[in-house]
């Protein structure tokens, strides 16, 4: 079994933080944890090239380090490609997660990861990828390890993969049809008899639930606050430069708005197939309120409106792209030392 | 709505902060106001 494993700055050898934008590496052989991997996935496997990355790097340059990555991949000709354990390291998680990916799309190759579940290349990757639940300690590297090598063997010889609870991976959204002895009337009685008694009883499908997001502190005075609008109505330049969908968008832009007292209908267009959008036409203030900021920004009220405004099309848009849209906006948002986002929802 | 916090009601899907049922006045008056209760939200809490 030929094995390629990805490893961040750190877990690689080459530093802590500091290395942190060290481009992409081809190590020969394994490398740190990948040397247990290789242990553990028994005596006929053979990590024959290990890729590393500063984590850094592999989110800033995320295209270009894919690319190498998947050249370097298709020379090694392994049968399995491992990234991680990243535990709870973000930047390394959204790395494995989106190599990982790309990988098991554009090479067919079985791929394992291993993460803590706050991580948030959980929230992206976990219903295509097996992420296995490595927790937050390190320390567990081994046992980490263990899980990714046993699942990873299952894959590679195509034996059926258990239950996630089973086989130690996060749970993947998915519904999978099993044979059962109960009936579906019976199962769900005696979980409503559980239920009703205090006794324990276990959901066949969760609801998609939301991490509860703490709120942000109360702006103290408006008067000095850097105040920025956002809209999920599709509200975009005449001609879409940025090509924003209508529906599904995986893409947001920011568009100047700096010495505009008032959005004009002719400068602007709709990309949102979801509500009559004539309104919004006729007057893109009905939908980004730049008129109403501007005056109370002249009046005082808020300190100060930034000078661009965010948007992309809320449509039909699953959490894989809205909560990577959010994070990218947040980023970004932050980087401007913006102080609190009035978001106009259609 | 999903538990978000600071979330202000506005005029409709079409028109979230307009009015296309009032004269143009009234409609700016309708979304200083509207633009004016997220503020408020901002403030609280």
């Amino acid at each position: 079994m030929r094995v390629v494993h990805y490893l961040n700055q750190f877990f690689g050898g080459l530093g802590g933080e500091d290395k942190a934008g060290a481009p992409l590496e081809v190590r020969e052989g394994a490398v740190g944890p990948g040397l247990v991997l290789e242990q553990l996935l028994g005596s006929d496997a053979k990590v024959v090239m290990t890729l590393v990355c500063g984590d850094n790097y592999a989110v800033e340059k995320q295209e270009a380090m894919i690319a190498l990555a998947l050249e370097k991949i298709r020379e090694a000709r392994p049968d399995l490609f491992v990234a991680g354990p990243c535990f709870q390291a973000g930047r390394y998680g959204m790395a494995a997660g989106a190599l990982c990916s790309t990988v098991q799309k554009t090479l067919g190759l079985p791929v394992v990861t291993g993460m803590s579940e706050e991580n948030p290349g959980v929230d992206l990757y976990r219903e295509p990828l097996y992420i296995i639940d490595s927790g937050t300690n390190a320390a567990r590297m081994r046992d980490v390890l263990a899980k990714m090598a046993n699942l990873a063997a299952k894959l590679v010889s195509k034996a059926e993969i258990g239950l996630p609870a089973d086989e130690g991976y996060l749970t993947r959204g998915l519904i999978r049809d099993q044979f059962v002895e109960q009936t579906a009337a019976q199962r769900l009685v005696d979980m409503v008899l559980a239920k009703v008694k205090g006794e324990p009883f276990e959901s066949e499908m969760v609801p998609t639930a939301f991490a509860p997001i703490p709120m942000p502190p109360a702006l103290k005075d408006l008067s000095k606050a850097k105040v920025m609008l956002i809209t999920d109505g599709g509200l975009v330049p005449k001609g879409n430069p940025d090509k924003i969908q209508g529906s599904a968008a995986t893409r947001w832009g920011s568009y100047k708005i700096e010495g505009c007292d008032d959005l004009k209908a002719e400068d602007y267009e709709i990309s949102h197939g979801g509500y009559d959008p004539q309104f919004v036409r006729q007057d893109p203030d009905r939908l980004v309120p730049l008129d109403a900021m501007r005056e109370l920004e002249r009046e005082g009220v808020i300190g100060k409106l930034h000078d661009e405004f965010i948007s992309t099309s809320g449509l039909a848009n699953p959490l894989s792209n809205t909560r990577r849209m959010g994070r990218e906006m947040a980023e970004r948002i932050k980087q401007l030392g913006v102080d609190a986002v009035i978001l106009t929802s259609t | 709505m999903v538990g978000s916090n600071r979330t202000v009601l506005g005029n409709g899907i079409v028109h979230v902060v307009g009015d296309a049922n009032v004269s143009p006045e009234q409609e700016k008056e309708v979304r200083r106001k509207l633009v004016e209760k997220a503020l408020e939200a901002l403030k609280s809490g």
